[in-house]
């Protein structure tokens, strides 16, 4: 395994980890997470999503908002919060609530990110903190719901290969 | 049959959340030790390995004999691969926009670089 890519930990019920270094100093890492041209960048959406519109004030009070459009729903889905914690360059908290297009809430959590640089490289750990354990054991699921969608369609086109060759 | 699966689940996170135990784990990945072969890496008494070892029994991460007057601990690997499968999505999902963020940086520490040479 690649030390240098993420490491997912859950050392809590309602807690998931995510620990990763970046090539950069933590000045540019900050930058790029929170400043919402830099975000369209690397919040890649899921399949078929994209995104309308991105607003992010990185200090105490201020405002998250996140939406993203599909062929069939604008808003497709959701995303607020507001940030609680800020240390320029340092730690900052937020809080985040996803909804679907119909309003039909999926989850909150509250997201801390730390940055700390050495040598200049940045080590980010965001640590999210669920409301329950069955929140926690949701979301990293959830991604595990596209992984096996992912799966299942690799089984019908070789069940399709088989078809054709039978 | 869901909350089946989460209990096992649990049972390993648990196991696995541990410093102690991943030692352990680690050990075992190089084939079957002995409990004293075990604990005394670890600087850990024979007691507090035998704990150890068994909440990872308990979540059938090893399975141990006795051979004599020797306890021999085996590595079952089947439930940390379904462990590991569990949140290898999520880390992936994770991931994939972290390496975007890193051309990303790339960029924007070439554009830093340009804009200082031209100052």
């Amino acid at each position: 395994m690649n030390p240098e890519g993420l490491q997912v930990s859950t050392p809590k019920d309602t807690t998931i980890v995510l620990t990763r270094t970046f090539n950069a100093a933590r000045r540019l890492v900050w930058t790029a997470m929170l400043t919402p041209d830099r975000m369209r960048r690397w919040m890649l959406p899921p399949p078929g999503w994209s995104m309308t519109v991105c607003e992010c004030e990185p200090c105490v009070g201020g405002a998250l908002r996140l939406v993203w459009k599909s062929e069939e729903a604008d808003p497709a889905g959701v995303l607020y919060g507001v940030f609680t914690e800020a240390v320029l360059h340092e730690r900052i908290v937020h809080t985040e609530t996803m909804l679907l297009g119909s309003g039909q809430p999926i989850g909150s959590l509250v997201e801390a990110h730390e940055f700390a640089e050495k040598g200049g490289v940045t080590t980010m750990r965001i640590t999210q903190t669920y409301a329950s354990k069955e929140a926690r054991d949701g979301a990293l699921a959830s991604g595990q719901d596209q992984g096996m969608e992912a799966g299942f369609k690799q089984l019908d086109a070789w069940l399709e290969e088989e078809e054709v060759r039978t | 049959m869901v909350s089946d699966r989460s209990q096992t689940l649990d049972l390993i996170f648990h196991a696995l959340a541990h410093p102690a135990r991943r030692a352990i784990i680690r050990q075992l990945s190089g084939g079957e030790r002995n409990l004293s072969e075990l604990a005394s890496p670890l600087r850990m008494t024979f007691p507090a390995a035998t704990k150890h070892v068994r909440v990872l029994e308990r979540a059938h991460l090893v399975r141990r004999r006795v051979a004599g007057r020797e306890h021999r601990c085996r590595l079952r690997a089947a439930p940390l691969k379904e462990a590991m499968l569990w949140t290898e999505q999520f880390r992936r999902n994770w991931e994939a926009r972290f390496e975007a963020l890193d051309s990303l940086l790339e960029e924007m520490k070439s554009e830093e670089q340009s804009r200082s040479r031209r100052r």
